[in-house]
């Protein structure tokens, strides 16, 4: 660095990141010119030219105001039994005024469930359990899938041998069947359904994180670091990690999507989040008879499973899209 | 005479195979068989040391080749009724004396072999059990050749292959389904009426079911009126008493109590739980007639728990078979859901069973209620012992060994095709009495059976097939809780009703080929009674049925 003019020397984390993107800066390049094409904003730039990343994102901001508003939302308790306090019975099908339902009876626009209680509320609720499953276990999940994943690829040799020879285990059964297998032995429950998800979506994060940091550190900057003086310690979670972040950003947002699915595959099963939860997977299983006599009770909630699932993967494909260098412009 | 030779030759051939038919069986055997037939040389008897062991079964002799002798320690006026009973089948004594035994206990349990009007041709797990018209029956024989007992346990998926002609009759009918039945000109709506009983059991040796006034609490917090009308279909009641009262003497003595929250929870406070307390509510996913919609009915007990008396309590579904051994054998630590349809018309099948001195399944049994049973259950004239089942009903509602909850109203559903197609109020249907107008006859029930030797089984969805194969002494009627003959033409007891002589069917022959006789009744009921017998092999190891409705197993090692 000492033979770049001291007028234009930039600091040397920006000078880093304008590699990775792509962008060494040219000695006349002005400070504004080089924050203007950081790889933020390029990226940023990049996202909202994907139609799709727009409608996911559009599509999961929404269902994140729902499942914080819920309470405003939701007419009633999720787990209010309406027996005896309105004129309605066991799976009642939906009544909306506005389009002829009569105006002596209550409104209820999914309709009531088998316990008698407000399909529409159990579904908004429901909105918060099934986010939180995803943020919850694909934060797990990339927590300890990105340490392990980048430890063996910095590391390499044995650790990194004996790391990645685990997560093949891992990942040499079926996802759904390993969490079975987990839940069985931790109990039924969210609680232990989330860990379950989350143990068998590490491998998937740390394959991702490896492969990155196996390219980053080869890279010339990461060398200048060793250069430089920098610690193992330094090098890998202050160069290294950063770089290697943009994948598994698309993987993770991906990955939540079939979190969720698994969750409520879970539940579905009873061995995930237990009643009176009023999650999404297990209305669908406690109602599953009634597909013919009652759709509404397992439309609904499929309905807002297959929206937020969508949402995730819209939002990731237009993530990868937008990040992926091979799918540059 | 030209043709007195051929005359000669004639009757030689004539008389030849008269000879023939003789040596042979008069039934083709239509079940292989590996062992000897073993003819009726010398009766066997089976005789328990002494009656101290507390059951009822004395000694059961051969007397001659078609007469038995059951002698009973103590007068059992239900004993013809108990007697027509699935698991008490008559098998052939050779067959035991081959299978039950470990290394035969696969077969044992998989491919029995009796005198009923089908024969096991196979049995394709997870798929089918296929039954043969046995064409060497005694009785009426099946009108057409094959019989299938196929499985699902979603109650729309049956109805949808009812719907759909792939199968010909369906049992347990959810109740959302009632009115599409009748309504569908294709289908014919059976009402089943099985008496029965759903209740809310606790384990008294759990804490704090210990507790007689927790238990007496939640017997007053729950509303069953409300669980009835939103959860079981029309004709179901709330149950006043744990027995239906179809039943004679069912429902002497005290109403249950009345829903009482407030006085619910000041109860519950007494005890020490002002604020409730955490448990679970265990159950099983399995339909039946008193519990149409388990998960449903499940979460209402959570709900009113919680609202009426501040109790948490968890709900966890089990498997079937683990479910049913765990809460018969006491070992549940919470509240489970279970019930009871009736095996025979009488009292005792709902008291004695639940509340005898042997049954652990609602913890230490209370001799306020045993007590009073076994003494009432030794009276034949109903009308004598009513005041015996006045005391034990009203003992059962002041100890709560449990909340009785409803009689649940239940239905089976054919096709409208089938003739006769009928559900017996006791026992599965009679299938060689149905006629299908074609070759095969496939029947649909809840899951598939456990094992296939009911000895040793209280399955409901095993009872079935097996009735099809083995037969008892005695058989329910088609339409009512009657006996009828089936093995043996007749029994006739004693003054007291402390002797009781049978006679055997003759002529009637096993599916193996092998020849019915009194040493057969003999050696199966020795292996269901007798825990010392080296033939006391069965699925469970529990023996339910013999050791409920008989007291106790004799020579049981402590």
């Amino acid at each position: 660095m000492t033979n770049m003019p001291a007028e234009k020397s930039l600091d040397m984390d920006q000078y880093m990141d304008g590699v990775v993107a792509g962008k060494v800066p040219e000695p006349n390049t002005t400070e504004k010119d080089y924050r203007s094409n950081s790889l933020a904003r390029l990226t940023m730039r990049r996202i909202f030219r994907q139609r799709n990343a727009i409608v996911g994102g559009i599509m999961l901001g929404l269902l994140i105001l729902v499942a914080i508003f819920a309470p405003l939302i939701a007419p009633y308790d999720p787990e209010e039994v309406l027996i005896g306090k309105e004129e309605v019975s066991k799976r009642d099908s939906p009544c909306i005024h506005l389009l002829g339902c009569p105006e002596d009876q209550p409104q209820h626009i999914l309709g009531i469930d088998g316990n008698v209680r407000d399909v529409f509320s159990r579904v908004i609720y429901g909105t918060r359990v099934s986010l939180f499953i995803g943020f919850t276990t694909v934060g797990f999940a990339i927590i300890v899938g990105t340490l392990l994943g980048a430890v063996g690829g910095f590391l390499g040799g044995w650790v990194d041998n004996i790391i990645m020879r685990f997560m093949d285990v891992l990942l040499a059964f079926p996802s759904l069947l390993l969490a079975i297998a987990i839940v069985s032995v931790l109990g039924r429950g969210l609680q232990n359904a989330l860990l379950a998800i989350a143990i068998v979506t590490i491998p998937v994060y740390a394959r991702v994180v490896r492969a990155s940091v196996l390219s980053v550190k080869e890279q010339e900057f990461v060398s200048a670091s060793r250069a430089l003086g920098g610690g193992q310690f330094h090098i890998l979670f202050l160069r290294i990690l950063p770089n290697a972040i943009p994948p598994l950003i698309v993987q993770g947002t991906l990955g939540i999507a079939t979190a969720i699915l698994e969750a409520a595959a879970l539940s579905f099963l009873g061995l995930g989040a237990q009643p009176p939860t009023p999650e999404w997977g297990t209305m669908l299983g406690s109602e599953r008879n009634q597909v013919f006599t009652a759709p509404h009770l397992v439309f609904f909630p499929g309905l807002a499973i297959m929206i937020t699932v969508l949402s995730f993967n819209l939002l990731g494909d237009g993530l990868r899209d937008a990040i992926d260098p091979r799918l540059k412009q | 005479m030209k043709h007195k030779p051929l005359f000669i030759f004639v009757s030689l051939l004539v008389l030849a195979s008269m000879v023939l038919a003789a040596c042979k069986p008069a039934v083709k055997p239509v079940v292989e068989r590996a062992y000897e037939e073993i003819a009726y040389s010398e009766p066997l008897a089976l005789e328990a040391p002494s009656c101290d062991y507390g059951g009822k079964i004395k000694s059961i002799k051969a007397l001659d080749e078609f007469t038995v002798e059951f002698s009973m320690c103590k007068p059992d006026p239900a004993f013809l009724a108990k007697a027509a009973f699935t698991p008490f089948g008559i098998y052939p004594r050779e067959w035991l004396e081959s299978y039950a035994n470990t290394e035969g206990k696969e077969t044992l349990l998989s491919h029995p072999v009796g005198t009923g009007p089908f024969y096991l041709e196979s049995w394709n797990r997870g798929d089918s059990v296929v039954f043969k018209r046995f064409d060497g029956y005694y009785g009426d024989k099946s009108p057409y050749e094959t019989l299938i007992f196929k499985w699902a346990t979603e109650g729309a998926a049956r109805l949808l292959e009812l719907q759909a002609g792939t199968v010909d009759q369906i049992t347990n009918l959810s109740p959302d389904d009632f009115d599409t039945v009748k309504g569908d000109a294709n289908l014919t709506f059976l009402p089943v009426a099985n008496p029965n009983i759903l209740y809310l059991a606790m384990t008294n040796t759990f804490a704090p079911f210990d507790n007689l006034k927790v238990r007496q609490a939640i017997a007053m917090g729950i509303d069953r009126q409300r669980i009835v009308d939103n959860f079981y279909p029309e004709g179901s009641e709330v149950a006043s008493h744990f027995t239906p009262c179809s039943i004679p003497n069912g429902c002497q003595g005290e109403s249950w109590y009345e829903f009482d929250p407030e006085g619910a929870k000041a109860l519950l406070a007494e005890a020490g739980f002002p604020d409730g307390f955490e448990t679970a509510i265990y159950y099983r996913d399995v339909f039946r007639g008193y519990l149409p919609e388990p998960g449903l009915v499940a979460v209402e007990f959570q709900t009113q728990l919680r609202d009426n008396l501040g109790i948490e309590a968890e709900v966890v579904v089990m498997e079937s078979g683990e479910f049913i051994d765990e809460s018969t054998n006491g070992r549940l630590d919470g509240f489970y859901l279970l019930g009871w349809g009736a095996d025979y018309p009488h009292v005792t099948n709902f008291l004695d069973f639940h509340f005898g001195a042997t049954n652990p399944q609602f913890g230490d049994p209370f001799p306020e209620i045993y007590e009073v049973l076994e003494e009432a259950s030794q009276i034949g004239d109903a009308e004598q012992a009513g005041a015996l089942y006045v005391q034990a009903n009203n003992a059962i509602k002041e100890l709560v060994p449990m909340v009785p909850i409803a009689h649940g109203a239940s239905a089976s559903a054919a096709l409208a095709t089938i003739e006769n197609a009928h559900f017996r109020p006791f026992g599965a249907p009679l299938f060689n009495l149905v006629d299908p107008g074609k070759d095969t006859f496939v029947f649909m029930q809840n899951a598939e059976p456990i094992s296939l030797y009911c000895a040793d089984e209280t399955d409901g969805e095993s009872l079935a097939p097996c009735q099809q194969v083995n037969e008892g002494l005695f058989e329910y009627a088609f339409d009512s809780g009657d006996v009828e003959p089936r093995l043996a033409t007749g029994c006739t007891a004693n003054a007291d009703s402390t002797v009781w002589t049978c006679t055997l069917r003759e002529g009637v022959y096993f599916h193996d080929g092998t020849k019915f006789d009194a040493n057969d009744v003999v050696v199966s009921w020795t292996a269901g009674i007798d825990a010392s017998s080296p033939y006391h092999i069965g699925n469970t190891g529990s023996w339910e049925y013999y050791s409920y409705l008989w007291d106790g197993l004799m020579n049981v090692q402590e």
